[in-house]
């Protein structure tokens, strides 16, 4: 690609590495030396320089991707704050990928750890494989989570994707977890697969499409069987822009629709695909 | 210039800036779509009295809707960027939202100006309203008794041109009013115009003002009236009997010269004498449309 900057390992990694604070958020921002002059901290090692971890190659204004090689499942917060272009990571990543992420995109081709999307603002967060606990969701801690932009797992997920979330989109072509969708404060989770227990639980607002098995929880109470026509648009924007193709099936179907968490505001909502 | 033995006189049509919105509705069929699109566009065939103008502007089909539903495409305009948000809202909200299965897109997406259209109507929904953000774009889900009604935040607004015209000098009666038809049918579909009046046609052409109130703003346009050729400075050639109008709206100037161009060539027909074009001496509107321009290689 016309002015890729690519990283590749030099070693496999045997112990954390924190990339959170590198500063790297844009693809055409840094060359390949002063990228490699950037530190991580390493466990047990302090600061080290990117480039004693990497080749660092090409790079300079006008680069529109930053690419990784390698597992890089021990490097935590990978993209952290990532803005614009692309970031292109080859292998599996740690925790935290595209935390705090504000725009661009930033695709994993492999899995992803604890946290991916954490606290998100905007941009397109793609995970090829699964994704760990939490993808799309806040802190530990905090009341919100993700605040804007679009996580796709192509895989499944782990617990509490999109907890707390504000805004935004998370896609789960597989199974979710339990906890999806947990104390949401608005925004959409779409499970393509099979939805864990207590979806949606302490969720204000906010939705939860489930096109394969779900089971509401007690504080969701069904209220009808429809088409949502919002739900068409979200699935052709899904096939037609992020190349996550729904069924003709769950276009022209019904949902069955269950308000919640009564427990809590009760303006969320689970929509349950529903054969015909 | 002659085209087909009817004259094609040296004038032009004087046509105004408006500001225009393009309404995409859709439906379960294409029948409750076109209901709430007549609705939509009903009294609304001039600014004098209507407030917008507005009218279909073709049907849609399933592949070219937001929502993969049948649909109509209508075209909004008024005379003043305010104006334009005030009628959107109160014409969906009584016609598109009432509509059973419809939904309301904004058919602008570049347009960079944008109304809110959705975010006043949301406040139907009395609290139980909800909006999803797709694509950047946000639409508002407001319950409705039959389930949901989806209707878009914003629509874009553009300058637009109101009042491209062109007027057919028939013989008879008949004869204009098949020569009236004909440009219509040409006419119909073509994109980003419309044709405001009923069934596209005008029959009572307006002067600006009034011989005797000064408060009316336009009255029967007397010259071209077959009834006063006696007693007013008519504009009328021998044999003519009866004179139609049609009024044609665009999203540009560009639009409405091909639509005239195509009007004018199928209202030249036998029974016609002449055709002829509203304008005010050109002090009052920006855009002319020079009948023999446009029809410059058809003669």
């Amino acid at each position: 690609m016309r002015g890729e900057i690519a990283l590749t390992l030099r070693a496999p990694l045997d112990r954390p590495v924190d990339a959170s604070e590198l500063g790297l958020t844009r693809a055409a921002e840094l060359g390949a030396g002063e990228i490699a002059r950037r530190t991580v901290r390493v466990a047990g090692a302090g600061p080290v320089p990117l480039g004693e971890l990497f080749e660092v190659r090409g790079g300079g204004p006008g680069a529109e991707r930053v690419r990784f090689a390698g597992d890089l499942g021990q490097v935590e917060g990978l993209g952290a704050g990532w803005e614009a272009g692309e970031l292109l990571i080859e292998g599996d990543v740690g925790r935290m990928v595209g935390a705090r992420m504000k725009g661009g995109r930033i695709e994993v081709r492999g899995r992803a750890g604890w946290g991916a999307g954490l606290d998100m603002a905007g941009g397109v967060l793609e995970i090829r494989g699964d994704a760990g606990p939490r993808a799309g969701g806040a802190p530990l801690g905090a009341k919100r989570g993700m605040s804007g932009g679009e996580i796709l797992i192509r895989g499944s997920a782990g617990p509490e994707a999109g907890a707390a979330m504000r805004r935004g989109l998370v896609v789960v072509a597989g199974d979710a977890a339990e906890g999806a969708g947990r104390g949401t404060i608005a925004g959409t989770v779409v499970v393509f697969g099979a939805v864990g227990p207590a979806p949606g639980q302490w969720s204000k607002r906010g939705t939860i499409v489930a096109l394969g098995p779900v089971e509401p929880g007690p504080t969701y109470r069904y209220t009808c069987t429809y088409r949502p026509e919002y739900l068409v648009l979200l699935l052709k924007h899904l096939a037609e822009r992020r190349g996550v193709p729904a069924a003709a099936r769950y276009l022209s179907g019904s949902y069955r629709r269950y308000s919640g968490d009564l427990a809590e505001l009760g303006a969320g909502e689970i929509l349950a695909w529903t054969p015909s | 210039m002659k085209i087909r033995g009817v004259l094609i006189e040296d004038t032009f049509a004087e046509a105004f800036t408006m500001r225009a919105a393009r309404v995409v509705i859709t439906g379960a069929t294409p029948h409750w779509a076109m209901a709430a699109a007549l609705k939509l566009t009903g009294f609304a065939t001039s600014v004098i009295g209507c407030k917008c103008e507005a009218g279909i502007e073709r049907e849609l089909g399933s592949g070219e809707t937001p929502d993969g539903r049948p649909g109509v495409s209508a075209l909004f305009m008024t005379m003043s960027k305010d104006e334009l948000p005030k009628r959107l809202i109160e014409r969906i909200g009584q016609t598109v939202l009432t509509c059973p299965t419809t939904a309301c897109f904004d058919g602008l997406p570049q347009a960079p100006d944008r109304v809110g259209v959705g975010s006043a109507l949301r406040f139907f929904g009395d609290g139980f309203q909800a909006s999803k953000v797709i694509a950047g774009e946000r639409f508002w889900r407001i319950p409705v008794m039959e389930g949901e009604f989806l209707v878009q935040e914003k629509f874009g607004m553009l300058k637009a041109v109101g009042g491209g015209n062109f007027l057919i000098l028939g013989a008879s009666a008949e004869a204009a009013l098949a020569a009236a038809e004909a440009a219509v049918e040409a006419m119909a579909g073509l994109e980003g115009i419309i044709l405001p009046f009923p069934g596209g046609v005008v029959r009572s052409g307006s002067k600006v003002g009034s011989r005797r109130s000064k408060t009316m703003i336009a009255s029967t346009n007397d010259a071209y009236c077959p009834t006063l050729r006696a007693v007013t400075r008519t504009a009328l050639p021998d044999g003519v009997n009866s004179v139609l109008e049609i009024v044609i709206n665009g999203l540009d100037a560009a639009a409405v010269s091909r639509a005239m161009r195509a009007g004018i060539a199928a209202a030249c027909r036998e029974g016609v004498i002449a055709i002829s074009a509203g304008n005010y001496g050109g002090k009052l509107g920006p855009h002319h449309f020079h009948l023999r321009r446009i029809m410059a290689d058809q003669a």
